[in-house]
């Protein structure tokens, strides 16, 4: 079929108008689809996180702002057998609601921030972050977002700190967060909170059992000062983005939306190309094309218009998402929109996929069609 | 043995409730090589004589054996490869794939046959020089005249160096002096390269330049008188 592809291609600059339009209404719905995708992909890397890190959170209590946990429970924690570390995070958030311009402050040990977290400094210092007390470590998306620059202050409500460092993450939902230290954090005015945290994070040993150390440490603590509610880190931010996750759920018909509307338009403009053509196709049948070549001819023509359409779309929303470095957060917690090569792949897979539902039933009407009639609209 | 034999041919469509016959047990034999004019009042069934020899449509019943192949029994897939092989059509609205060049549509039908690039180029040549076309080899179909356009459809029809040219009224949408210009293309055709031609036409000049000539009469086929004015090709009938 390739030595037919001048012809193909010329036909669809003769039309170019009309190709035009397809293309860009299949690059739309692709465009809307790749967001959608990409949402789903940052929830699900949200929610299906390493079992080995369970957050311990304040028993009945689901905004950061109201859990207050003891920090010694970190001792009793450390403790534990399967337990290899304990980080205590206060957390503070600008925004407790679904959000898409959530800031939260995350504040821990700044010698535990830089051995848990697989966190690459792009800018900055952690020398500068560890030596001053009111520094801080931005996530990239966040500081791209907002213009955050190293040296410089910032401030959210009562909490203003000096960004010592820019940083990159392979999780690409921390790059939302700022890091700074706890006992600054606890002691900023508005929250004093000396002495208590939001949440334990629980680093476990390969071998511990998730579940089981969970229920242990809930037991342990059931008789302390705060009752808690342990669960692994993927269960947690499931729990917090609840509502969240709702709406994305929903957010998967609109995905198929933009398919199904992507597949009416190129069937649309195919059967109006094999419409105005059925005699320029009975001609190429004249000359010895087969039922199999017109067939061909038709589904190359629609698979070429989803798939450029497709390119174009899925090329327009990488560039968006990563420049925009958007997420949507709730309860402190985010969901990064981040293109990867799974969505790009995925994608492109459905456009092509697209085009050939789009095209199978136009390329059968002009491969069937009568050659002796269909020459009489030739004339 | 007659290079096309149509043997017992029988054509029915229906129309609405009524059943028209435009072809009924219509026997013809068609030697290699020879020129045949085939003439007839409007709806007589010419066009459809043609395709049925052409194998773009089937009949109700009978027989056409072309060059030994009784294309009635083919399949749709094997007809279509057949007709790339034996067939060269010329439409009477010349037909041309608007978006391709006159080189390109001339090529097009060479594309279905095993055949590499440059031995498509090659023919492509001959078949331009065969028609005069050479200079217009890159001009698409929009910046021909019509007769360009016509000698184009017929490059294309000779171009596989077809086992019969058919041609379906190729001057009916020319002036006469073009119309004059294609048969005498035809007709040199004809004599250089021995090609076999059955051409429907209603034009008695026309048809007079054809060795043989054909009429067709309420479904039957009916020998006219050797034609005056152009060669005779050995193996006529």
């Amino acid at each position: 079929m390739f030595k037919f592809a001048p012809y193909l291609l010329k036909t669809l600059w003769r039309h170019r108008t009309r190709t035009l339009l397809t293309v860009s209404g299949s690059a739309v719905a692709l465009f809307v689809f790749c967001f959608v995708l990409t949402v789903r992909q940052g929830l699900q890397r949200l929610t299906q996180q390493d079992d080995s890190v369970l957050i311990v959170f304040q028993a009945n209590k689901f905004c950061p702002a109201t859990s207050h946990l003891p920090q010694d429970y970190d001792q009793v924690i450390s403790r534990m057998p399967g337990v290899r570390d304990v980080v205590p995070i206060q957390v503070f958030t600008n925004n407790c609601r679904a959000s898409l311009d959530v800031v939260v402050f995350y504040g821990a040990p700044a010698e535990k921030v830089r051995r848990v977290r697989d966190f690459e400094l792009i800018d900055g210092s952690w020398g500068e972050f560890e030596s001053h007390q009111d520094a801080a470590i931005v996530g990239q998306a966040l500081a791209s977002r907002r213009g955050i620059q190293v040296g410089e202050r910032f401030s959210v409500g009562d909490v203003t700190v000096a960004v010592a460092g820019l940083f990159t993450s392979q999780n690409r939902a921390e790059e939302d967060y700022v890091y700074c230290h706890l006992d600054f954090l606890q002691r900023t005015r508005g929250l004093d909170l000396v002495g208590t945290v939001t949440q334990h994070e629980v680093w476990l040993e390969d071998s511990a059992d998730p579940e089981q150390a969970a229920a242990a440490i809930d037991e342990k603590l059931k008789s302390g000062q705060i009752e808690t509610d342990t669960r692994t880190k993927g269960a947690f931010q499931a729990s917090s983005l609840a509502d969240l996750i709702h709406l994305i759920d929903l957010s998967r018909y609109l995905g198929w939306a933009c398919l199904f509307l992507m597949a009416v338009l190129l069937a649309t403009t195919t059967i109006m190309t094999v419409e105005d053509r059925i005699g320029e196709h009975a001609v190429l049948q004249t000359l010895g094309f087969s039922t199999r070549h017109v067939f061909r001819l038709v589904m190359s023509e629609t698979v070429l218009l989803s798939v450029v359409g497709g390119c174009v779309g899925i090329a327009l929303a990488v560039l968006a998402l990563s420049q925009s470095a958007l997420s949507v957060g709730a309860e402190a917690v985010t969901i990064a929109f981040e293109p990867s090569w799974d969505m790009v792949l995925t994608a492109a897979l459905t456009s092509l996929v697209i085009g050939l539902i789009a095209g199978i039933a136009p390329a059968a009407r002009a491969a069937k069609a009568d050659i002796v009639t269909a020459l009489r609209f030739s004339g | 043995m007659a290079l096309i034999h149509v043997n017992q041919v029988t054509k029915q469509f229906r129309k609405g409730a009524e059943t028209i016959t435009p072809l009924k047990e219509a026997e013809l034999q068609i030697e290699r090589g020879q020129f045949v004019s085939l003439m007839g009042a409007s709806g007589t069934g010419k066009s459809t004589l043609l395709n049925l020899i052409a194998g773009i449509d089937k009949p109700t019943s009978g027989r056409i054996i072309v060059d030994g192949t009784d294309i009635t029994r083919l399949s749709r897939t094997k007809l279509a490869a057949w007709r790339a092989r034996n067939i060269g059509y010329i439409f009477q609205t010349h037909n041309l794939i608007p978006v391709l060049t006159a080189y390109e549509n001339i090529e097009l039908p060479l594309m279905l046959l095993p055949m590499n690039r440059s031995e498509r180029r090659r023919r492509v040549e001959v078949a331009l020089t065969a028609v005069d076309l050479v200079d217009r080899a890159n001009h698409y179909p929009r910046q021909l005249s019509g007769g360009q356009e016509q000698r184009v459809g017929i490059a294309r029809a000779i171009v596989t160096d077809p086992t019969v040219v058919v041609a379906d009224e190729p001057t009916g949408d020319l002036d006469t002096e073009t119309s004059a210009q294609i048969l005498e293309l035809l007709e040199r055709l004809n004599d250089e390269l021995d090609t076999t031609l059955l051409m429907v036409t209603h034009d008695p000049d026309a048809a007079a330049i054809a060795e043989r000539r054909l009429k067709l009469d309420h479904g039957r086929l009916i020998e006219h008188a050797q034609a005056a004015a152009p060669a005779v090709h050995a193996g006529a009938s």
